[in-house]
């Protein structure tokens, strides 16, 4: 048993208790770093991992309980808000057991759900039990990227170009200064002439990576649902470049050019541009792992501009600030719609984007053979 | 001693090309020319029928030529004509002739078999030509890079264009152009590799901003000697050069190869 309760000062209210399910390199090097900062309102009593050897181990580190089974962490009475770090495809039947399993609040990493139907099913969960969810879309609580909301004015409505710049060494150059990681999955070497390798690259990267920022995306982008994909490109070893307009042509449309990078090198970047003709938005974010404070907000309007932050905290842990808030009923869920649109938003650009390269490759397939 | 060559500009070649700035800062190299007589020198804007007015000038006795932002256009004649008279055509082309992209070129060369992506943005003013914009963009980037492969446009409208290519291993290559009041006009340019990348950032030439250059390898990241010099005075030193040496410079060949990407991408 974790030592919680002895821990706790009389007269203080007590911490929240947080059980994270699957204790891979996200766990250790992000949830866990970001929980440490945050002992006064957060307290981690519980580790599942279906790896006994690694769940007992990373669950020793914070003096937590620990388990192989999902349903025993979420039996455990100690636990009131679940965190759900597993592989996407357990996502939504385990946001979906945590909701009923009654516990104040769960986060799910991201993305939620690999299907809209799957979001549907866990916004219904979600209604019919109360239990508030958030997505760890980190950027969307990073305290720049709010900061940086409360002060764009009308610029949603006036944006023609955004911007997703990603570059990122490999994780693991991250991680090692964030923790002392104990598991890392293995690495593979793709066949780049298979198309299948590449669509699911590019799924994957559009998924896993540009996911952390269409959230921010669609803050922009009112018609997200009228989308074409003006091309589709996989990047060596791991990354992409796309382009997207949403909308109708000359219309208010947007144009929407998505890239990312991830190679050998030790500099990252991470920014996020909506332009209009007279105002732009650029959004400097720090790189994950690391606790490296928020993301820097630069606000242009014409030839001016204001600068928001960096403030002390990154996204991930404005998320375990936001999720004690909710399990305290201090603050309002984020509505099922959003998420569920944020999801939509991402399976309908993965979706077309896998489309277009499997087109792609099939014509100069065809056209080498001609 | 060297020469000292007498100069003429058309007022929008002066508006667009800022020649009197570029002139007077090269006091020993060149000067304006007295009232009634004929310049050595003639500068001219790059609007449509530039090639045209050239031809005239060299018709007139001109020794060499400065055009400022050319369109596209068919320089065949005027290379022709340049070349039988042994006339200096140089270009003032709004990036492209920034003195930062010599350094940009070799810092490019180097890796460029190892890049993984290009992505380079241009950024003008709202209201811009969009058109022009893009010839100014590539004119820059095939500096660095070379002749592009797989030119194609995506997208282009009254906001920008998006442009794809690829570079010659085969990576892909996106053109970015952008209009807007609230970022600096010039073009980013950032060529990534397996394990670091090449930025060059290119300013205007209104004043003698430096290009910023950087390399970044697994060593760390090098920040190429700035050079505070003007695109404009750098074409005029570059022409004293070549009329010095009597050497003809090959601008007129390169914007050949720009002209015909763009036309095909029209």
């Amino acid at each position: 048993m974790s030592s919680h309760s002895q821990a706790t000062s009389l007269g203080s209210p007590q911490p929240l208790g947080v059980g994270i399910l699957g204790a891979g390199p996200v766990t250790q090097a992000i949830h866990l770093p970001s929980l440490a900062r945050l002992r006064n309102i957060l307290e981690v009593r519980h580790i599942m991992d279906v790896d006994a050897v690694v769940a007992e181990s990373v669950a020793a580190r914070v003096g937590a309980n620990h388990s192989t089974s999902m349903d025993a962490l979420l039996g455990d009475p100690d636990v009131d808000i679940v965190a759900i770090c597993s592989p996407h495809q357990f996502h939504a039947d385990q946001v979906i057991a945590a909701c009923r399993a009654g516990k104040k609040a769960v986060l799910c990493e991201k993305p939620f759900a690999m299907s809209g139907e799957e979001a549907a099913r866990i916004s219904a969960v979600s209604e019919e039990t109360g239990v508030p969810i958030i997505v760890g879309a980190m950027h969307t609580f990073d305290p720049g990227w709010l900061a940086a909301e409360g002060n764009w004015g009308d610029l949603p409505e006036n944006v023609h170009t955004i911007r997703s710049s990603i570059v990122l060494p490999p994780n693991a150059r991250f991680e090692d200064f964030a923790t002392e990681i104990i598991t890392r999955p293995a690495g593979g070497t793709p066949d780049y002439s298979d198309i299948e390798v590449i669509k699911n690259a590019l799924r994957g990267g559009i998924m896993g990576l540009a996911i952390h920022d269409l959230p921010l995306v669609r803050r922009f982008t009112p018609d997200f649902e009228d989308l074409e994909v003006l091309q589709a490109r996989h990047v060596r070893p791991f990354g992409y470049v796309i382009s997207l307009r949403s909308g109708k042509q000359g219309a208010g449309d947007r144009i929407i050019e998505l890239r990312a990078a991830m190679n050998k090198t030790w500099k990252p970047e991470w920014v996020f541009e909506a332009i209009s003709d007279d105002a732009a938005l650029r959004m400097d974010f720090t790189p994950s792992y690391v606790q490296a404070g928020s993301a820097v907000a630069t606000i242009t309007r014409g030839s001016t501009s204001t600068t928001y932050g960096p403030f002390e905290h990154n996204g991930y842990e404005g998320e375990w600030r936001e999720l004690a808030q909710l399990a305290l009923g201090t603050k309002q869920p984020p509505s099922a719609e959003s998420l569920i649109n944020d999801l939509t938003f991402a399976i309908a650009i993965a979706d077309a984007t896998v489309d277009v390269a499997a087109a792609e490759h099939a014509n100069s397939h065809a056209g080498a053979h001609s | 001693m060297s020469t000292h060559y007498t100069v003429t500009a058309t007022p929008q070649a002066e508006e667009s090309g800022s020649v009197a700035l570029a002139v007077a800062s090269l006091p020993a190299s060149y000067g304006p020319v007295a009232a009634g007589e004929a310049a050595r020198i003639s500068a001219l804007d790059g609007a449509a029928g530039w090639t045209a007015e050239a031809i005239k000038a060299i018709d007139g006795g001109a020794s060499g030529i400065v055009v400022v932002n050319p369109v596209p256009e068919n320089t065949a004649a005027l290379l022709n004509a340049a070349e039988a008279r042994g006339v200096a055509v140089v270009l003032d082309q709004r990036w492209a002739s920034n003195p930062g992209l010599a350094g940009a070129e070799d810092a490019v060369r180097t890796v460029a078999g190892r890049a993984a992506m290009l992505d380079t943005v241009a950024t003008a003013a709202a209201g811009a030509d969009p058109e022009r914009l893009l010839t100014e963009h590539l004119a820059a980037v095939v500096r660095v890079t070379g002749q592009l492969d797989a030119l194609r446009v995506l997208h282009r409208g009254t906001h920008g264009y998006t442009v794809s290519a690829r570079l010659a291993n085969g990576a892909p290559v996106s053109l970015q152009g952008v209009l807007s009041n609230s970022r600096p006009a010039g073009v980013d340019f950032r060529l990534y590799t397996d394990d670091g990348a090449v930025s060059i950032a290119v300013p205007e030439p209104l004043a003698a901003w430096p290009a910023e250059v950087r390399a970044t390898g697994p060593q760390g990241e090098i920040l190429l000697p700035t050079v505070y010099e003007s695109a404009h005075r750098t074409t005029w030193r570059r022409l004293k050069e070549h009329l010095d040496a009597g050497t003809l410079p090959s601008d007129l060949v390169g914007f050949a190869r720009l002209t015909e990407s763009i036309a095909h991408l029209s």
